[in-house]
């Protein structure tokens, strides 16, 4: 299958995914509710799409297109509303965070449709350990070039998603030390990791023929890049993001990486270059193990500074292209963030520490996921 | 020598040797276990099926109870036990849930009303008197907590069919304990002319039953937030605590059935903070539940089959339409699909353990009358028995909620 032409789409327009954990409600374990869930909501008229994911245990919401932070928060808090009283109808949860605390893998069963089932067949266990949720950010783009520019930009910024939206220090049961310890499941997938510098849509192109040549990929779905082009919408999509304990967090966040695609856009503050990624992975590890705590190297001086610093500098340097989008809140909610409240993993220990009961821990996320 | 009158070799057993009741439990026990595996392993069948065998085989040698009344050690086991699983069952039963979906409560009214209607109305059909028809009609209302707590457990069912099975068998128990008593007293004071016990028995039943119950809760919960639950020890601590709130039970002559199952709802209810134990309090727990299988496949005759055999069937039949009728037309309002609806309906068919209590309780109070309904009721707890957990076993498969194959 040949690339697909990139399509059109305003500049700097937002999309937002979420996938969401379904849980019981008496262990609060991982429940097979999707099915259940997805012929309750098919009944109702949403703004957006919720679609099913590859466990019977998950469940995709996604808005539309959406202008600025006001528009992502309304329409997420609609999908949400009634897919609570769809969940509350069927005494199932819904929660955010990136991994389920306690859920044993195996127990998982694979939603039965075609591509599911062959991406089962094709990874194994990998499918199943795959149970894991995640925000994927959509920022439109004026055209394909643009679009690859604006890519490599914001690689600059994983760091700053992944430590902002960490929400995954438990897996199986154990506290892995990690603020995302999601990530390291998605770094096990052989086309995992960063889409090639490539700052035109004809090299990607060849690029992609290479690929397909090789019978390694068919289509740009089997990428797991952490942001990859999207040219069916004409964007790229953000994939490194935890989903967030509530739906405040996962718009503040989407706002956030549009700010920085404006001012990257309009400013062009850094010229993307290949050596970028010298410290690309560096940073990322420390993003993933450490939050906002972790070092941050900056690729074009090799300073050394906090995850937190280069979030607050970034943040100053965005306040204008912040009021231009109606994003004050949702920085300010970044700044909260980084200042004394701290993360949603750090949110997830210090309950687990006070409650020594993991389901007592998503229950209260299931609470915080609701209102 | 001197006067010892033994002789010599008084070591030596007395021949031939008397087997005492340990041995008959203890074979049980292992004969039980080896066919509940074997028929697991062979047939894929839930284990309690082999249990319930082995009760019916040993009741067709004449081994079993003769006078189809539940002795006093075998009560005992059976009130352990159910003790236990309608505890179990009581904690998963969310009252919020049927605030949220007011269409199951719905369902649980209609489905039981319905079948205490039809099972009435069939067994005045083919002949039965009004008085008997009426008790049957009330005890058929009751559904299986063992036969639903252990086949969704053997199979780690998990699913919408899984949690309203539970909570549907949770609601029918509570009707049936209070519907078969207030029946039982009406006709009772029909015959004897005694009205007040006939509105106080089951008021006195309900309010003692539901005082017990909070103490038991409330203590369960005090023992809860210092301790872990998961812990072994802690486990048998609450099974310490509900065998004493069944004694306490006993002795004020409150219902067996009622008690724990409420205690289960109101600590479940009372609190947001899940509850996790292990399942059946673990090994000791799991021996009861094995016996009770046993005990209940073996309450049966061939004199009570030849009595009842007909209207026992027919009542099952009956009682399995109105179920279905129920729950498949009132699957889309409450949210599930019509092949669900037909699982769920098929799922609350068994009746046993329950129905077997309010038997026995039922002989204490009234045994002339007792008497009467033997031969139908009996008749459908021995089929009920064998099929119920196979039905219970089909229906999860069919909706794909059983998670071990």
């Amino acid at each position: 299958m040949p690339l697909e032409p990139f399509a059109d789409s305003r500049a700097l327009t937002l999309g937002v995914e979420l996938e969401l954990q379904i849980v019981n409600t008496h262990d609060f374990d991982l429940a097979h509710g999707a099915p259940d869930l997805l012929r309750l909501v098919g009944r109702r008229k949403l703004p957006g799409e919720v679609k099913p994911e590859m466990t019977n245990s998950m469940i995709e919401l996604s808005t539309g297109v959406c202008t600025d932070y006001t528009g992502a928060l309304s329409q997420l808090s609609e999908i949400r509303d009634v897919l609570v009283e769809c969940a509350s109808k069927l005494n199932i949860g819904l929660s955010g965070g990136g991994t389920h605390p306690f859920q044993h893998w195996s127990d998982r069963r694979i939603f039965d449709t075609p591509r599911f089932n062959m991406l089962s067949e094709l990874y194994g266990y990998l499918s199943k350990q795959f149970t894991i949720f995640g925000q994927h950010v959509h920022v439109g783009c004026p055209g394909p070039d643009a679009a690859l520019v604006l890519l490599h930009g914001l690689s600059r910024f994983i760091p700053h998603f992944i430590a902002l939206s960490a929400s995954s220090p438990f897996v199986q049961g154990t506290d892995t030390g990690f603020h995302s310890a999601r990530l390291n499941s998605v770094f096990a997938f052989p086309l995992s990791g960063r889409a090639p510098f490539t700052l035109t849509w004809e090299e990607f192109g060849r690029f992609f023929d290479k690929m397909t040549r090789t019978g390694v990929v068919q289509s740009m779905k089997d990428f797991y890049w952490d942001i990859r082009p999207k040219p069916e919408f004409g964007t790229i999509e953000v994939r490194v993001l935890d989903t967030p304990l509530t739906i405040e967090k996962a718009a503040a966040l989407a706002a956030y990486i549009q700010c920085v695609a404006r001012w990257l856009t309009f400013e062009q503050p850094f010229r993307p270059a290949e050596d970028d990624y010298l410290v690309y992975t560096f940073n990322r590890f420390q993003a993933c193990r450490f939050g906002f705590d972790g070092t941050f190297v900056d690729p074009q001086t090799g300073e050394h500074r906090t995850i937190r610093e280069d979030i607050a500098a970034t943040l100053a340097e965005i306040e204008h292209h912040a009021i231009e989008l109606g994003a004050e809140d949702a920085c300010r909610r970044v700044r909260d963030d980084i200042g004394a409240l701290g993360n949603d993993a750090t949110w997830i220990r210090q309950t687990y520490e006070h409650e020594h009961l993991l389901a007592e821990v998503v229950r209260q996320q299931c609470l915080r996921w609701s209102r | 020598m001197t006067g010892d009158s033994r002789s010599e070799l008084f070591f030596l057993p007395s021949w031939p040797p008397v087997p005492d009741a340990v041995l008959w439990v203890s074979l049980t026990i292992v004969v039980a276990g080896l066919i509940g595996e074997f028929v697991f392993r062979s047939f894929r069948l839930p284990r309690v099926v082999g249990y319930a065998v082995v009760g019916t085989v040993v009741s067709a040698f004449g081994l079993g109870p003769s006078d189809t009344i539940l002795k006093p050690s075998f009560r005992l086991i059976v009130d352990l036990a159910l003790a236990l699983l309608l505890f179990e069952l009581g904690s998963r039963i969310s009252l919020r849930w049927l605030r949220t979906n007011p269409w199951l409560l719905a369902t649980s009214l209609l489905e039981s009303a319905l079948t205490f209607v039809a099972v009435y109305f069939t067994l005045t059909f083919l002949g039965a008197e009004a008085r008997v028809a009426t008790a049957v009609a009330a005890i058929a209302v009751a559904a299986s907590p063992a036969v639903a707590m252990r086949v969704a457990s053997e199979f780690e069912a998990s699913g919408q069919v899984t949690e309203r099975m539970i909570l549907l068998t949770g609601l029918n128990t509570f009707y049936a304990v209070l519907a078969t008593r207030f029946v039982f007293g009406w006709l009772h004071a029909q015959h004897a002319g005694i009205w007040l016990g006939a509105i106080a028995h089951p008021l006195y039943l309900f309010a003692g039953s539901a005082v017990v119950a909070a103490l038991l809760a409330y203590s369960v919960s005090l023992i809860a937030r210092r301790l872990d639950l998961r812990n072994e020890n802690s486990a048998l601590l609450l099974l310490g605590m509900i065998l004493l709130a069944l004694s306490l039970t006993k002795m004020a002559n409150l219902s067996t059935l009622l008690v724990p199952l409420l205690a289960g709802v109101l600590l479940r209810n009372s609190s947001e903070r899940p509850w996790i134990w292990p399942r059946h309090f673990g090994t000791a727990g799991g021996a009861l539940v094995l016996m009770l299988f046993v005990i209940t496949g073996s309450v049966w005759s061939f004199d009570a089959l030849m009595a009842g055999a007909g209207l026992g069937l027919a009542v099952i039949a009956v009682r399995l339409l109105a179920k279905m009728l129920v729950t498949v037309a009132l699957a889309r309002p409450s949210g599930i699909s019509f092949r669900q609806g037909v699982a769920l309906g098929v799922a609350l068919s068994p009746i046993s353990g329950v129905a077997l209590v309010i038997m026995a309780d039922l002989q204490g109070l009234y045994p002339e009358f007792a008497a009467e309904l033997t031969g139908i009721v009996f008749s459908a707890i021995a089929v009920l028995e064998l099929i119920g957990p196979i039905a219970v076993q089909a229906a999860l498969r069919y909706v794909d909620e059983d998670n071990i194959r």
